[in-house]
């Protein structure tokens, strides 16, 4: 079990913060290696936080699909004499789990500055996005048929998370009678809060009517329902909230962390779709944090299809379970809405850095520097990543101070 | 009714190979523990319910509710679309799921709980492929 903030032992000056956040370009940055992106974000973070590169005595790497991103940047960033450095890879779930290591060891005296960075480089010129995602078989002429398990599942059509998701998707709709429009409201209150991020790769409004004519691309699912992918590198910069009091920009304390890996993937699973990780991961992370749901104030979740999004609001508990259609179509999660809820158009409008999106995101709210999208209060952000199909979970609660 | 695509071939390999042989001659292969009978799903190594490593192949009966499904619809622009494939989620009567396709059914008229049964296709190159068909006669429940 995740130790309650009464059972964390940890002197309080070496509570972990987030002290600085590096963000490359976004979106079809051409000509870059995945290896060079996440260079420039380190660098970035580092600068942003007011720190020399030569502080970091901690590194964490972690790569998308097109890989490249190893621990070799250690040597791209002239870093010596390490105390901590590895490469992780939870999926939609990696930023925030780097982040509870990270932090894991500032708290421990393992390390005392930790850069933890994200990159990624699939789209290239000529590529669709879907191309860039998909998993391959079947499709070659001279390749020879995919082998196994895992090419039954191909023969079968099941060649990616586009299809994966929709499986889930379609079983939430059918047990609670979530609707198409359910899943457009996601996007269009998205693509509206993406209206004031200048970071955003699609920042024109879009409505429901707009979200029906983009094309199926595994019903339930339209062109609408579905990420973007980008190009591009993030990067935070973790240490002790004593040394980030020091630094250039306000701490954003680490309060919270949890993760949950139900372990079902393919398996029978009446959760499926229904009820996922975040379920306990959620509360985990807040009562660490020694919060409840009602002080959130700021609320990234994970969106790698709309979808994604609606079935987490259940399971933190924002609605109640199968309620989060009727929730999203409400208007409660739009600018203006009662939830602050993937205040910079989130992977389906800014850009799709995985767990790197929500937490980024969270960061630039909690330090009060969302400009025309900066929600109020903003003292205390709940962050979600997920990965696999549902199978990774890591939630982290950020705040401007200790409670 | 809306014509929906076959599977696509698929290779054996060593995990694979009893199963294959199980598709060849028409039966779904799971694996079925001996202690105690539980049914296991066919990549399983060991039993889900009881740990025993001790599994034996036994045939299901072919039989199941389709759990979820999924139209992937061709890419738009072609002459000569093909038609639209169903992967799907299947519930075996013995318990476990497998992830699969559906042939032959209109895609609109699928439901959570539909009766469904198994059917072996074998496209060109292709092992015998398990892919899951509506119970003749049944009305969805
Ligand atoms: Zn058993």
């Amino acid at each position: 079990m995740t130790p309650s903030n009464a059972q964390r032992t940890t002197n309080p000056s070496r509570r972990a913060a987030i002290a600085g956040l590096g963000l490359t370009d976004m979106g079809p940055v051409y000509g870059r290696s995945s290896a060079s992106l996440a260079e420039e974000a380190v660098r970035r973070a580092a600068a942003d936080a007011g720190l020399r590169l030569s502080e970091v005595d901690g590194l964490i790497v972690s790569n998308g699909v097109s890989g490249g991103v190893g621990l070799g940047l250690q040597r791209d960033l002239g870093l010596l004499d390490l105390r901590l450095l590895c490469e992780m890879q939870g999926f939609g779930s990696t930023a925030g789990s780097m982040v509870q290591y990270a932090s894991m060891a500032v708290e421990s005296g393992a390390a005392e500055v930790v850069a933890c960075v994200f990159a990624d480089a699939p789209l290239r010129p000529g590529r669709t996005a879907q191309d860039a995602y998909s998993r391959g078989g079947g499709g070659g002429r001279d390749a020879s048929p995919p082998a196994g398990w895992g090419g039954l599942l191909a023969a079968a059509g099941v060649r990616g998370p586009n299809t994966m998701y929709a499986l889930a998707a379609r079983r939430h709709m059918e047990r609670f009678g979530t609707t198409t429009e359910d899943l457009a409201a996601v996007a269009v209150a998205q693509r509206a809060w993406a209206a004031g991020n200048p970071l955003a790769q699609y920042r024109d409004p879009i409505t429901v009517e707009d979200h029906h004519a983009s094309r199926w691309i595994a019903e339930p699912f339209r062109k609408l329902d579905c990420c973007l992918v980008s190009n591009g590198g993030v990067a935070v910069i973790v240490t002790s909230a004593e040394r980030a009091a020091a630094l250039a920009h306000p701490p954003v304390h680490v309060l919270g962390w949890a993760q949950c890996h139900p372990g079902l993937s393919l398996d029978r699973n009446p959760d499926f779709g229904i009820v996922t990780g975040a379920a306990r991961s959620g509360p985990a992370a807040l009562s660490m944090a020694g919060v409840g749901l009602a002080d959130v104030e700021v609320v990234e979740l994970y969106d790698c299809y709309t979808f994604t999004v609606l079935v987490s609001l259940e399971d933190y508990g924002f609605c109640a379970k199968g309620e989060g259609g009727a929730f999203v179509s409400s208007g409660a999660t739009a600018p203006g809405g009662s939830l602050k809820l993937n205040t910079g158009g989130g992977q389906l409008s800014a850009y799709y850095m995985w767990g790197m999106t929500p937490l980024s995101e969270a960061v630039i709210q909690v330090r009060g520097e969302g400009g025309d999208r900066q929600a109020h209060p903003h003292d205390l952000a709940l962050v979600s990543g997920n990965g696999g199909v549902l199978d990774h979970h890591a939630t982290l609660v950020l705040a401007s101070g200790r409670p | 009714m809306t014509a929906v695509a076959g599977p696509g071939p698929v290779a054996r390999n060593e995990d694979s190979a009893a199963f294959f042989d199980g598709t060849a001659a028409g039966r779904f292969l799971l694996r079925r523990c001996r202690p105690a009978g539980h049914w296991n799903r066919p990549q399983a190594v060991r039993c889900a319910q009881c740990d025993s490593p001790d599994l034996r192949p036994e045939p299901a009966a072919g039989t199941g509710r389709l759990v979820s499904w999924v139209v992937v619809h061709p890419r738009p622009g072609a002459d000569d679309p093909p038609p639209p494939a169903v992967p799907a989620i299947v519930e075996l009567d013995e318990g476990p799921w497998w992830w699969t396709m559906m042939v032959g059914a209109d895609p609109a008229g699928l439901r959570a709980g539909l009766p469904v049964q198994v059917v072996f296709e074998r496209p060109e190159g292709s092992e015998a492929v398990p892919v899951w068909t509506p119970v003749r006669g049944q009305p969805p429940t």
